[in-house]
């Protein structure tokens, strides 16, 4: 297993946002998470790249117990991420973002830099790779901190809600983005609310409902959980979906 | 090319001036604006790159104008053999105190070097080894020439000029490695950089210590120039802000922001200086209380990138339709 999370829990005081969570990943998966808002999923997530440490359970990278690793050590050991508000170096150009992940793996600044390009020209940020990022808007900021993080040279790559704010045109360009990485043997974790975001990608989904994991399965087994329609359409939903009119809610 | 035509032209200009401008007094203020160019540009390495803004770097200034003086009092050392003393204390006290601040982020940083700054200038007052309030003397009479100790401001002005293109040689090597785009990527956004395996308080560290010892450099030849140091000069917080300003006016981060600082305030304070005499030294607090007010309205980042930001807008640069079309 690339990475695992056995029995992750993580509370703040006395409110347990998630509740014993346990996944395991295999390379070239691809896991998505999802949930309504304020479900522990980006909890969860955060357990999963350093940014949080759990308060109990483990975290499990490439046979390596990463639990009470910081984000940087994880970045050196293969774990890459997104964030779901873009966090990109605003005064530094489109290029500079990337080398800066380039970095990681070289001290040379001209082969940072062929690596950087590299990665732009997959993620068609090449074109602006001069720009300041601050000049980006939403799609291209999301695209850059893809390329920021896959500079790495990851074995895993996670994304928070990479595809929230984008139209529906640039959601699928996002989705065709994804799958090319996805195709270069990338395992991949996904956190979204967007329904045809997880369906069309993931392989294996996890849906979370008020800290807990209240289903698990392909996209389709879990789109038919009475339990999960309940969580995001409520209990007559349910008992519709149950009678068979599901169809058209999701 | 064309920058580097300038900057021959500029670095011409610097070589001769005190060759055209043979006024005592001119001599010894081009040679004061190297030195605290020298100062500046060491705090920009932490304070501008790193964007950590350190309020107390008198203190490594204060151990390398120390170490020189209280190295020829108790044991005859020439003050300029006294540098790597200054630098090793002054890298050391970095570390002690950057290890537990670091970890802070912004105003907490600065106001935790203020503090250490005033300690230091309080525990140096008490101290006699290091002559208390009064100060410690350097070399009355030159016993060598190793003493630099000159009545002509010539020979500083080389001197510094050399340490001064010796910095902003290091800086520029600093900017264009790694450890260069680490720091800026660290000042743009901590946890973004972490996130992408920048070991974010070890190169802020690293940093702070580069920084600290080429401050204490700094130090030393100030009191080499002056030939006396006491706490206020040595250790007082007003050096401190100087420094601070010379670099965020001319701009920080920039490899020569504190140039071009140092260049515009020196002369405004020894100007004033001469003109008010001793009644004028309050005075220097309220200009630069005005001089930090205008610089945080009006060019947060600085003159010189007001100045290159216009040089680059005169270009014609990408479009910003191109570049929303294409993001």
């Amino acid at each position: 297993m690339l990475l695992e999370a056995i029995d992750v829990t993580k509370t703040f005081g006395a409110l347990t946002v998630v509740n014993s969570v346990s996944v395991s990943l295999g390379k070239g998966d691809i896991l998505g998470l999802i949930g309504p808002n304020g479900a522990g999923k980006s909890t969860f997530f955060n357990c999963l790249t350093g940014d949080l440490m759990p308060t109990s359970g483990r975290v499990i990278l490439n046979g390596e117990d990463v639990s009470l690793m910081t984000p940087e050590q994880r970045a050196v050991r293969g774990l890459a991420r997104s964030f779901q508000v873009p966090q990109t170096f605003e005064t530094m150009s489109v290029l500079e973002n990337v080398m800066i992940g380039a970095f990681l793996r070289t001290f040379d600044p001209a082969k940072a830099r062929r690596r950087a390009l590299d990665v732009l020209d997959l993620v068609g940020l090449v074109d602006v790779s001069s720009s300041v990022a601050g000049s980006l808007g939403t799609p291209g900021r999301k695209r850059l901190e893809i390329a920021r993080a896959l500079a790495t040279d990851p074995e895993i790559l996670l994304l928070d809600e990479a595809m929230a704010g984008l139209t529906a045109t640039e959601v699928r360009q996002a989705i065709e983005l994804v799958r090319k990485i996805h195709q270069t043997g990338m395992t991949l974790v996904i956190v979204e609310h967007i329904m045809e975001v997880i369906i069309s990608l993931a392989q294996q989904v996890i849906v979370f409902h008020q800290g807990h994991q209240i289903a698990r399965g392909t996209p389709q087994e879990v789109t038919r959980d009475p339990a999960v329609v309940t969580a995001y359409l409520g209990k007559r939903a349910a008992a519709d979906a149950a009678r068979g009119f599901a169809g058209d809610q999701t | 090319m064309k920058r580097s035509v300038w900057l021959l032209l500029i670095l011409a200009l610097v070589v001769v001036y005190p060759l055209l401008f043979t006024t005592p007094f001119l001599q010894r203020l081009g040679a004061l604006v190297l030195l605290y160019a020298i100062a500046a540009s060491a705090w920009n390495i932490v304070g501008g790159y790193a964007g950590q803004v350190s309020v107390g770097h008198v203190v490594f200034f204060g151990c390398g104008a120390y170490a020189s003086m209280a190295f020829f009092t108790h044991f005859g050392w020439p003050p300029i053999a006294a540098v790597p003393v200054g630098m090793m204390a002054s890298v050391g006290i970095a570390a002690l105190i950057g290890v537990p601040t670091l970890r802070l982020s912004g105003h907490y940083f600065s106001m935790a070097t203020i503090a250490v700054a005033e300690l230091a200038r309080l525990i140096v007052t008490n101290v006699e080894a290091l002559g208390a309030a009064v100060g410690l003397s350097g070399p009355v009479m030159p016993r060598s020439v190793f003493d630099l100790s000159f009545t002509s401001a010539l020979p500083y002005y080389y001197l510094f000029l050399v340490v001064l293109l010796a910095v902003l040689g290091l800086t520029y090597w600093m900017e264009n490695s790694r450890i260069g785009f680490y720091l800026r990527a660290i000042k743009d956004n901590e946890r973004a950089a972490r996130s992408l395996g920048v070991q974010a308080g070890r190169y802020k560290l690293y940093a702070y210590m580069m920084s600290a010892g080429l401050t204490s450099i700094a130090g030393t030849l100030y009191a080499t120039m002056y030939g006396f140091i006491d706490p206020d000069s040595g250790l007082g917080i007003l050096t401190s802000v100087k420094i601070l300003i010379m670099a965020a006016l001319g701009g920080a981060g920039l490899l020569f922001g504190p140039l071009v600082g140092a260049a515009i305030l020196v002369p405004l304070e020894e100007i004033s200086n001469n003109l008010l005499g001793g009644k004028g030294a309050g005075l220097t607090f309220v200009v630069y209380g005005a001089i930090i007010m205008i610089i945080a309205r009006f060019y947060p980042s600085g003159l010189l990138k007001l100045v290159l930001d216009r040089l680059a807008s005169a270009k014609p640069a990408l479009s910003e339709q191109k570049v929303r079309d294409v993001a």
